[in-house]
């Protein structure tokens, strides 16, 4: 336990993972507050079930606390290991219930059964990116909506948003290229 | 050699078609530098693209804090997240979200009351299950593995093997029961270890469909599927104690599914094929 404590809602990923692995428990929170939201809607999309996904949530960040020993920043990001250890928690319930379905059609044919057919890798690299974008700021966030979901060419949106054409290019590519990063840095340990 | 600009390359991959000139496509042709670059992009467009609108509720963040804070609390002096107890609980008034009756619908996925208890070990206060609800102040909650269909309904909890002691009797195994789609009501199922023979405690929280007149059984499947014993009718208290075949005294052999039937008064010995509420044992 650590006496001191250090407010790390501004620290940086990085050294919020360091405080993690030495076993600071206000990391455990701010880890939480970070990235709690993102793994239980990870969790939800993946096994359509808000009981299931709060279980999920739960079970990650009690597993990464209690192993936080085996952390190794060298190895990925400390979303990344969160995520990686959600994607083996909902793997892990995809497979049972995999099982118990056909348990239980056989057993009394009741069965209504919805089928996940998204990869879950695949969704896991989309929802991150969900959250990505919506956390950059504005405009750079708004001129990617725009430009992602809206199908807006960059000179309606510098119309639209009032600024100049290069603002927006180069907001854009600052953006993908952001994206692009963070989805390496937070997928890396679920390959 | 001069490589396409980013800011072209990433424009051309969000679908901006004046964003390379002939020259860059020709670039492009021959660079593969610029290409794997190009390709990254695109795959963060195509991803992003195809992701949007999200129906995913509020996650219930300060509950899971919560649970988390629960599991984690320190078992002896020495472990634990003691000083983080009250972290989230300073900001929230101390109610349990868990208390909410809220999910206690019929066809209901969520079944979010009907899912605590899966091991009542290391519990101090003997819960005589009964489905009971999370208590505020309580300090752990067991959150049970959840290995379910949640499009049936169904729960399956996967409890530990722990056994603890109560008085001589030892809870080795025990599941949280849960409504099956059309049914409503929650419970536990605890297998014991006497000094006699094993016993399947079962406690069902939940009405006892009235019309038509019927009565509830407790039923141990096979994970099989194929195969089941009937261990006898609940009493309309919905709390029973049944003995076990011998033969699943040191191991259920695959007969982990506890099934609770609704069965009409028909004076036939199979099982309905409507049941209330089920739940799934540990191997």
């Amino acid at each position: 336990m650590r006496a001191r404590r250090v407010d790390w809602r501004n620290a940086s990923d990085s050294d919020l993972a360091a405080g993690f692995a030495d076993g600071d428990d206000s990391c455990l929170e701010e880890s939480f507050k970070r990235w709690g939201s993102l793994i239980y809607t990870i969790a939800y999309r993946a096994l359509d079930s808000s009981s299931e996904a709060e279980d999920v949530t739960q079970q990650v960040f009690v597993g990464a606390w209690q192993g936080r020993t085996s952390y190794q920043e060298s190895k990925g990001s400390l979303p990344g290991w969160l995520l990686g250890i959600a994607r083996h928690r909902i793997a892990d319930r995809q497979r049972a219930r995999a099982r118990d379905l056909k348990v239980v059609r056989a057993a009394t044919s009741q069965a209504n059964v919805k089928v996940e057919s998204q990869p879950l890798v695949t969704l896991i690299d989309r929802l991150v990116l969900v959250e990505e974008i919506q956390r950059l700021p504005h405009p750079r966030g708004t001129i990617l909506r725009m430009a992602f979901w809206e199908g807006q060419s960059y000179s309606q949106i510098a119309e639209r948003l009032q600024l100049p054409l290069g603002t927006v290019k180069s907001h854009a590519r600052r953006a993908l290229r952001q994206l692009r990063v963070r989805l390496e840095e937070v997928t890396s340990w679920s390959t | 050699m001069v490589h396409v600009n980013s800011a072209l390359l990433a424009g051309h991959a969000l679908g901006q078609d004046d964003a390379l000139d002939a020259a860059d496509q020709e670039h492009l042709a021959s660079c593969s530098h610029c290409r794997a670059e190009l390709d990254q992009y695109r795959r963060v467009v195509t991803l992003g693209q195809g992701t949007q609108a999200s129906e995913t509720p509020t996650p219930p963040l300060d509950r899971i804090w919560r649970s988390i804070q629960a599991e984690l609390a320190p078992t002896s002096a020495t472990e634990g997240i003691a000083a983080t107890k009250t972290m989230v609980a300073d900001s929230v008034p101390p109610v349990t979200a868990n208390d909410s009756p809220a999910s206690d619908v019929p066809g209901g996925d969520e079944a979010e009351n009907d899912k605590p208890v899966s091991v009542v070990a290391a519990s101090d206060e003997t819960t005589d299950a009964g489905g009971e609800k999370p208590i505020a102040g309580r300090r752990r909650k067991w959150w049970p593995i959840v290995a379910a269909a949640a499009a049936l309904g169904l729960v399956v909890g996967a409890g530990a093997t722990v056994i603890i002691n109560r008085n001589d009797v030892q809870v080795a195994a025990s599941t949280a029961l849960s409504a099956l789609p059309g049914h409503t009501g929650h419970g536990t199922a605890e297998l014991l270890r006497t000094p006699n023979d094993p016993e399947l405690r079962v406690s069902v929280d939940g009405p006892q469909p009235a019309d038509p007149p019927s009565y509830r059984e407790v039923w141990l499947i096979n994970s099989d599927g194929q195969r089941m014993y009937s261990l006898g009718v609940l009493p309309e208290s919905g709390t029973g104690t049944y003995p076990l075949p011998t033969l699943l005294a040191n191991g259920l052999d695959g007969f982990t599914i506890v099934d609770v039937s609704i069965e009409p008064y028909d004076g036939n010995p199979a099982h309905s094929r409507n049941s209330q509420v089920r739940g799934s044992l540990p191997e």
